[in-house]
């Protein structure tokens, strides 16, 4: 104890004689240059026996492997009387083993080395991840590739996984938040194979030479890009899977036509009724696609807005100021190939829900017709420069964000000229690209909530909700029949 | 600089590797003479470093009438300090003062006398207090500290409370983390409570989306009838009576008696120089008084002596939950239990995607073999003064299954533990599983930030590791020992929620 006193009273006294100063407020600080520069995805990528491409990186801090299979193939290519089929193959695909393994031989023997080993089939794109222990690569690698190239999807699994999904279906309307995400998107792209539901008719009709015959139609080396990195010699790990991936054929590509064209959706207030004691609301458009030129420019303004969190408009407004509510903001969703949507939200009690929406209908507003301050602009620009290496921090994160910048077919050069692109944006630009992408005349306000005491309002916006624009109510679909509920 | 490097390398005679068995943890330690811990783990590479603050503080430190405090508290610490956030302290400070003056006189009014006070009088206190509101704003800057944290970089800026700790996250360039020593020992030495009614609204609004969450009520109430006395009772969002009627005077001392450099853990995790992290921790943790010792938790949960039930019904799923008190964590039960409850199903299927939690002997029971549980899972959560081990399953409503079904099937296969223990191959795979789980912890900087952190606020960041060795250890013998002596019925609650439909 004394031995430490006296070497901090030294250390104290060295401080003092080197004059470090202390500053006091974080405007006086002064930091040390740095430089950064993202790592290369040539320098990573590679393609292997029958056009498999991959990212691989060699990373020995620990004795582990971790490699992703990102395959061309989601829901949306799926037609619509096979709705669901993507979430049943994504409870199948191991469950229901290979030719030569059953499902929960695999299973078995993953849990009993340590390793992890998971699918999931999205929207547009399927993932198959492992993580293994250096030791046992070979076999790791070889069940990884058996479950890639090999399904079986044995009936028995597929009729579990039938039963486990319907069940959840019976879920589907118990969290207001899924109630409202789904039909946000429901009413901003209608009927459209972003929004289709499945429900039990149609999991109930989907049999495993369904699954088998998309999983021969889309996991082909071609249309799959591996992400790999860890414990290994980048040379041996090629020849491993050089020889596993080996007369593995690839055949030509089906996409199946996608509309791009979206209803013309009447502004105004949607009411879906629920006996919750908040609002749970969404009011937005359709927005852009993460192609657009202006990406840059919108990212910044919707920082501004209401994506920077607490350095952002509507949560200073709504939350600090106001005190009506905890989670708000804005938000740009991006989806590869499609506009996603342009949104502010926030969730409140029912007495205060007009009141809060016609707070960020404001904001919407301001920032449309007045130029944001340098202040701001300073905030959001270098924010995105200075976290921009945080992108890259795990070599895992890194050769997957390669992948999906192929799969998406976004410029090889993207995080090489991202801070450039940032750093170029203007305050004018910011205005115009809110004037171009938020309209709020054309905003559909959603609300999930219970109507009575939603509609009368408070004191500082008293009712009713019709002020906001046209009000609509909305069913709730049976989530097993998809039939309307009243 | 240089020999500031060389001075701080000799202080760091301190840092330390442990290892379990072939895997080891290199932490570097500092303690500053105020008591406050500063670790370390540089991964040099990618220019960012992780910077967490954890208190030993979370809502077992509260007490009735001030549950939910520890959070709340931690929402103001975002409200700014007697230096940021505000333009003039002084002025700023007197208009606070004349709002919490108003305020007491409402909360008296409002919340002392049974039919809740003259209300003529409240609103005109209240319109006093809006008129101040106002007026206070142009002396505030708002959210002063998350703005420079975010204009420098700041990712993964966040905070959060616990039952029994609470954490403060950014992570920052590496050029920068002199922003958050500065920003974060201002805030424990100076933290100033603006915009304190604002905030408590904000967190009322936080309790109502929990409320709104379904089944989260009825599992509010099996966890205030699971644990009876100790303060584990509660859940750290507090009761809403509670989060009404708290005071600004509550917010203080709750402050002043824990955030304290001696009740603080400072972690440093990514590329940095560690000399330079301990050369600035002197310079701005190191200014901090210490503060009189924080006394740990005094009520244990006392044993039950009975069986206890709950029954509920609203909009989620019909489940069952079968609840048993364990001791705490490092307590030599602790392991035989963690490693019973991978063999039975951590995770327990509720992962969809296939892999882990395919296997575990619940699943394989009643999901997979007697097609009875949509999902079938145990777990067992040794806590830092009690633990609990559940089982939790969800029947096939499409077989007509009940929870009291599942419960049968539950308790026969304890029965058969009890007396077979479990298979040698479950307890090398859940072995195995614990050992590459570790490592794979070991791949998340802020992970790894969270969990070393954490540790070393109770028994030490080495306890990762001997807790690591003691799972190794665990024979069949230890398994149906833990078996039998915890699970028994009057040590058991059994929860049945049913979903009610037509709502």
């Amino acid at each position: 104890m004394k031995k430490t006193l006296t070497t901090i009273l030294a250390i104290v006294a060295l401080f003092a004689a080197l004059g470090l100063a202390q500053a006091t407020k974080p405007s006086d600080l002064k930091y040390p240059a740095l430089k950064y520069d993202p790592p290369d995805p040539k320098a990573f990528r590679t393609e292997l026996a029958g056009g498999l491409r991959a990212y691989i990186q060699e990373d020995r801090a620990l004795p582990l492997v971790n490699i992703t299979a990102l395959v061309n193939f989601g829901e949306i290519y799926v037609p619509k009387d096979k709705t669901g089929l993507a979430g049943l193959m994504g409870a199948t695909l191991i469950k229901g083993g290979t030719k030569t393994r059953e499902g929960s031989a695999i299973e078995d023997r993953v849990d009993f080395l340590g390793a992890t080993l998971a699918f999931m089939a999205g929207e547009r794109t399927s993932q198959l991840t492992m993580s293994v222990l250096s030791k046992d690569l070979d076999e790791g690698l070889a069940i990884f590739f058996d479950v890639l190239r090999n399904p079986e999807v044995r009936e028995d699994a597929v009729k579990l996984a039938k039963a486990r999904l319907i069940d959840q279906l019976r879920q589907a309307n118990d969290q207001p938040s899924q109630i409202l995400s789904r039909e946000f998107e429901a009413l901003l792209y209608g009927d459209h194979s972003l929004t289709r539901q499945p429900t039990k008719a149609t999991y109930d009709g989907l049999t495993p030479a369904d699954l088998k015959a998309f999983l021969s139609k889309y996991f082909f080396p071609k249309n799959i890009i591996l992400s790999v990195s860890g414990d290994f010699a980048k040379a041996d790990l090629k020849s491993k899977i050089n020889r596993l991936a080996g007369g593995w054929n690839s055949r030509g590509l089906e996409i199946p036509a996608l509309a791009k064209s979206f209803p013309q959706v009447e502004p105004g207030v949607y009411f879906i009724q629920k006996q919750i004691n908040q609002g749970y609301i969404s009011l937005g458009h359709l927005g852009i696609e993460d192609t657009n030129p202006d990406y840059f420019a919108v990212q910044v303004m919707n920082f501004i807005l209401g994506g920077g969190s607490f350095t952002s408009r509507i949560t200073t407004k709504v939350r600090s100021d106001e005190g009506l509510s905890y989670n708000q903001g804005s938000r740009f969703a991006y989806r590869w190939g499609f506009p996603g949507t342009f949104s502010g939200y926030v969730q409140t009690k029912s007495s205060t829900v007009g009141y809060a929406i016609s707070l960020i209908l404001n904001e919407f507003d301001r920032i449309r017709t007045a130029p944001v301050s340098d202040a701001e602009m300073e905030t959001a620009v270098n924010y995105y420069l200075e976290s921009f290496a945080d992108g890259f921090q795990s070599a895992p994160a890194t050769m997957a964000n390669f992948a999906n910048l192929e799969m998406t077919g976004r410029p090889r050069d993207y995080f090489k000229t991202y801070r450039d692109k940032i750093k170029a944006v203007t305050k004018a630009q910011v205005q115009a690209v809110a004037q171009k992408y938020i309209r709020p005349d054309q905003a559909a306000i959603l609300i999930v909530g219970d109507w009575e005491p939603c509609n009368a309002g408070g004191d500082k916006w008293p009712g009713p909700l019709d002020k906001l624009g046209k009000v609509h109510r909305l069913s709730l679909r049976d989530p097993l029949t998809g039939a309307e509920l009243k | 600089m240089r020999r500031t490097w060389m001075v701080a390398l000799a202080l760091l005679a301190l840092a330390g590797a442990a290892a379990a068995g072939s895997l080891t943890l290199d932490v570097k330690e500092h303690v500053l003479g105020n008591g406050m811990k500063i670790l370390m783990i540089p991964r040099p590479g990618v220019p960012r470093v992780v910077c967490h603050v954890y208190y030993k503080v979370g809502s077992i430190n509260e007490r009735p009438g001030i549950t939910g405090i520890a959070h709340v508290h931690e929402h103001m610490m975002f409200k700014g300090t007697r230096i940021m956030g505000v333009t003039d302290f002084a002025k700023d400070s007197e208009i606070d003062r004349r709002i919490d003056e108003l305020m007491d006189k409402i909360y008296r009014e409002k919340y002392w006398k049974a039919d809740g006070g003259d209300k003529a009088m409240i609103a005109q206190w209240q319109k006093e207090v809006d008129e101040l509101v106002k007026a206070e704003k142009q002396h505030i800057i708002k959210d002063d500290l998350w703005t420079f944290y975010m204009k420098n970089g700041g990712t993964g800026l966040n905070a959060s409370t616990g039952n029994e700790n609470t954490g403060y996250y950014v992570t920052l360039p590496s050029n920068k983390v002199e922003l958050q020593m500065l920003l974060e020992s201002d805030r424990m030495a100076n933290a100033y409570f603006r915009e304190f009614y604002s905030e408590k609204d904000v967190v009322m609004e936080e309790r109502r989306l929990s409320e709104n969450r379904p089944g989260y009520l009825f599992g509010e109430q099996v966890n205030a009838a699971f644990y009876a006395a100790s303060p584990y009772h509660w859940d750290v969002i507090g009761w809403m009576d509670d989060l009404r009627k708290m005071t600004k005077r509550d917010m203080v001392e709750f402050h002043n008696a824990t955030y304290i450099p001696n009740n603080a853990v400072a972690i440093y995790v990514g590329d940095f120089d560690p000399a330079r992290i301990v050369a600035l921790a002197e310079q701005y943790f190191g200014r901090i008084p210490k503060g009189p010792d924080v006394e740990p938790v005094r009520t244990y949960e006392p044993a039950q002596f009975s069986e206890k039930r709950m029954a509920g019904e609203g909009p989620a799923p019909t489940s069952l939950q079968i609840m048993f008190h364990t001791p705490p964590e490092g307590q030599p039960d602790a392991a035989p239990l963690a490693l019973l409850a991978d063999v039975l199903g951590a995770g327990g299927g509720f992962r969809f995607g296939g892999g882990g939690g395919g296997t575990g002997r619940l699943y394989k029971l009643l999901v997979r073999d007697k097609e009875m549980a949509v999902n079938a899972s145990a777990s067992s959560r040794a806590q830092w003064y009690v633990g609990a081990f559940q089982f939790s399953a969800t029947p096939r409503v499409d077989k007509n299954v009940q929870p009291e079904d599942l419960e049968r099937e539950i308790w026969a296969e304890i029965d058969k533990i009890k007396k077979e223990g479990v298979t040698e191959e479950e307890i090398q795979k859940a072995k195995n599983r614990g050992e590459a789980n570790f490592l794979r912890s070991l791949q998340s900087t802020m992970g790894l930030a969270s969990r070393v952190g954490r540790a070393e606020l109770n028994r030490g960041w080495r306890s990762i590791l001997t807790d690591l060795d003691a799972l190794k250890k665990v024979g069949n013998d230890d398994v149906k020992r833990v078996a039998a002596a915890y699970f028994v019925k009057d040590n058991s609650l059994t929860a049945v929620y049913r979903r009610k439909m037509g709502r």
